[in-house]
């Protein structure tokens, strides 16, 4: 008996994982797939006209704000990107000066451990336009500064930007500074042996060595800007009017505010393709990565 | 049973190897490089506490000295009063009775999304690593899709499903799609940390006593106490800075304290008392603070776990 519990335990013990995957998400993505080829307003209807499924997905783009959506999105994610940058040149301090490290990273890393909608509250109150950050810096003389970007369409989205930043880039600056400390030692001595200066060292060769891990930090970051929900919600609710739009928050609008499915389903299916397009290439390097390690043991 | 241990002992030192220091400090002689570097990341540290210090000054100050505007100074009075309206009589929508109700909503959440999603994943992750199912493939790669899938496209088919299972709106319901959303990563997590155990282990054990879950209580899980930590802060952490799946699935009755919170910072009627909200955000800041600052190696392991293994 026990030898046939054996064999069909482990079957068993995949099953609700199993259905997990195959309700909530194989058939919950058909489902809105399905949805978005129909006319469903707030309550979802079956019927499919195939004269004009597509009705949907031509409403998409031809709405201003879904189009302000996708230039945001590229916006933000531009604009994070800095938090690569950034977390790359404090990785690489850190890793040069090894006095205090625990330290900096203690101090890097905590906003990470932080709701975003916290995130987004502290933010909000420094671009604050009355009693912000702008009132101190007017007050100390400095008139002409303009720091009240939440206020204004033109520069609110470089608000939502500099908080994910502030968010984000302790994150990265920790994975940049696994790999730094997966490069050889020899390297550096090497360098100073030949007289290589510091900034061609790095340039030409510490990075072309770490491409792996600014690969996987910018697929990473850009899954997550496609995410970005919470922190447009705590510091702008999508405004000044439209101008912080981005897709993952126009979708959750056109549900629960607009109440409209089938066009929520469409930009839902929308989001779903550009999370593959950046998918795609890690599906990629991931397997060209074991296909290497493979090579090697 | 003597070569088991000796084997799990081994597991244990491979381990302890691993995360061992690969460069033995050396003490040097500060140069003037040194104190550049140390100067310019000191000021990249201020530039990541100012928010949290300008967040801690408001919310002990007054009312009266904020409206002064100078949001850098250190309050004149310090005042618990804005704690006190945060935590007894600050409004999220219609109901004025502070964050408590959202602190007590999160951890009523926290406590059955813990038990759900590690429960469903660790034995998910042990069955596909050490058992010889079918499909292990091909469901770990579907699984590895799943992680990477944005919450919109699955949203309005789990409200359906909830709202068919009478969960919609309650604790259960927020606990179950944490479980649910969270079970790939997890899964893929525990299923690469039970991979490196050695086959000898699995099938000494199976000769032993045979079945799957007394080996599962028996040997691996005394050996998962490494992952179970990491994965339980890496879970600690996110479900308690959920916002979209409490607001989405927590309905009226089990709004999370996020949720509480940004209604309170967004939804301002009458005088904004900045006061109040900032004492709200730190408090729905401080449990995942306390748990980073006690062990912030584990929590760093497990957010890159996650983000990366995922």
């Amino acid at each position: 008996m026990t030898f046939r519990w054996s064999r069909w335990s482990p079957q068993l013990a995949l099953v609700p994982a199993g259905l997990v995957t195959l309700v909530a998400f194989i058939g919950a993505i058909l489902w809105t797939i399905y949805l978005s080829l129909t006319r469903s307003r707030r309550l979802p209807e079956y019927a499919i006209d195939w004269s004009e499924w597509g009705r949907q997905y031509e409403r998409l783009f031809k709405d201003d704000a879904w189009m302000i959506s996708l230039q945001n999105l590229i916006v933000l994610g531009l604009g994070s990107a800095l938090a690569i940058v950034f977390g790359f040149v404090l990785a690489a301090m850190i890793d040069r000066e090894k006095r205090g490290e625990s330290l900096f990273r203690t101090v890097f890393l905590y906003p990470l451990a932080i709701s975003l909608i916290v995130t987004g509250a502290a933010w909000r109150w420094i671009f604050n336009p009355e009693l912000g950050a702008e009132h101190f810096i007017h007050s100390i003389g400095l008139t002409w500064v303009n720091a009240s970007w939440l206020a204004r369409p033109e520069t609110a989205m470089y608000g939502v930007i500099l908080a994910s930043v502030w968010q984000s880039a302790g994150f990265y600056m920790a994975l940049m500074l696994a790999g730094l400390k997966s490069i050889n030692s020899e390297i550096w001595s090497a360098a100073r042996l030949d007289g290589v200066g510091m900034f061609k060292l790095y340039t030409e060769i510490i990075i072309p060595m770490m491409k792996f891990t600014f690969v996987t930090c910018a697929i990473l970051l850009s899954l997550g800007v496609i995410k970005a929900y919470d922190v447009i919600v705590a510091m702008t609710n999508g405004g000044p009017g439209q101008s912080t739009y981005v897709p993952a928050y126009f979708t959750i609008q056109a549900l629960s505010a607009k109440g409209n499915l089938g066009f929520a389903s469409a930009a839902a299916v929308m989001m779903l393709v550009l999370t593959a397009v950046i998918f795609l290439p890690l599906v990629l390097l991931t397997a060209w990565q074991q296909r290497r390690s493979g090579a090697r043991a | 049973m003597n070569d088991l241990s000796n084997a799990q002992k081994a597991v244990g030192a491979d381990i302890a190897v691993r995360s061992a220091p690969y460069f033995p400090r050396r003490k040097k002689a500060i140069t003037g490089r040194s104190i550049a570097i140390i100067a310019f990341l000191s000021v990249c540290a201020l530039f990541f506490c100012v928010p949290l210090y300008v967040v801690v000054v408001t919310s002990f100050k007054t009312m009266d000295q904020i409206r002064e505007g100078a949001m850098f100074a250190l309050p004149n009075v310090w005042t618990l009063e804005a704690w006190d309206h945060a935590w007894n009589s600050a409004c999220s929508g219609t109901r004025c009775e502070g964050l408590k109700v959202g602190f007590w909503n999160s951890v009523f959440i926290l406590v059955p999304s813990l038990i759900l999603s590690i429960g469903l994943s660790i034995v998910t992750g042990y069955a596909l690593a050490l058992w010889n199912v079918k499909w292990a493939g091909p469901f770990l790669f579907v699984l590895f899709i799943c992680a990477f899938v944005p919450f919109q496209i699955i949203m309005f088919p789990l409200i359906s499903m909830t709202a068919t299972l009478k969960v919609y709106g309650s604790i259960w319901g927020v606990a179950i799609i944490h479980a649910v959303l969270a079970m790939p990563v997890l899964t893929l997590i525990f299923r690469n940390y039970y991979k490196d155990i050695p086959q000898e282990i699995m099938s000494a054990a199976v000769m032993d006593s045979g079945s799957f879950w007394k080996i599962f209580v028996e040997i691996i899980l005394p050996m998962s106490g490494n992952i179970l930590i990491v994965v339980l802060i890496l879970q600690i952490t996110s479900i308690w800075n959920d916002y979209l799946i409490g607001v989405t699935f927590g309905g009226m009755g089990a709004q999370p304290m996020t949720v509480n919170l940004a209604n309170l910072i967004t939804i301002s009627t009458g005088t904004v008392r900045y006061n109040d909200n900032m004492a709200a955000a730190l408090l729905t800041a401080i449990p995942p603070l306390v748990i980073y600052f006690l062990v912030g190696k584990l929590f760093v392991q497990g957010i890159t776990a996650g983000a990366i293994k995922g």
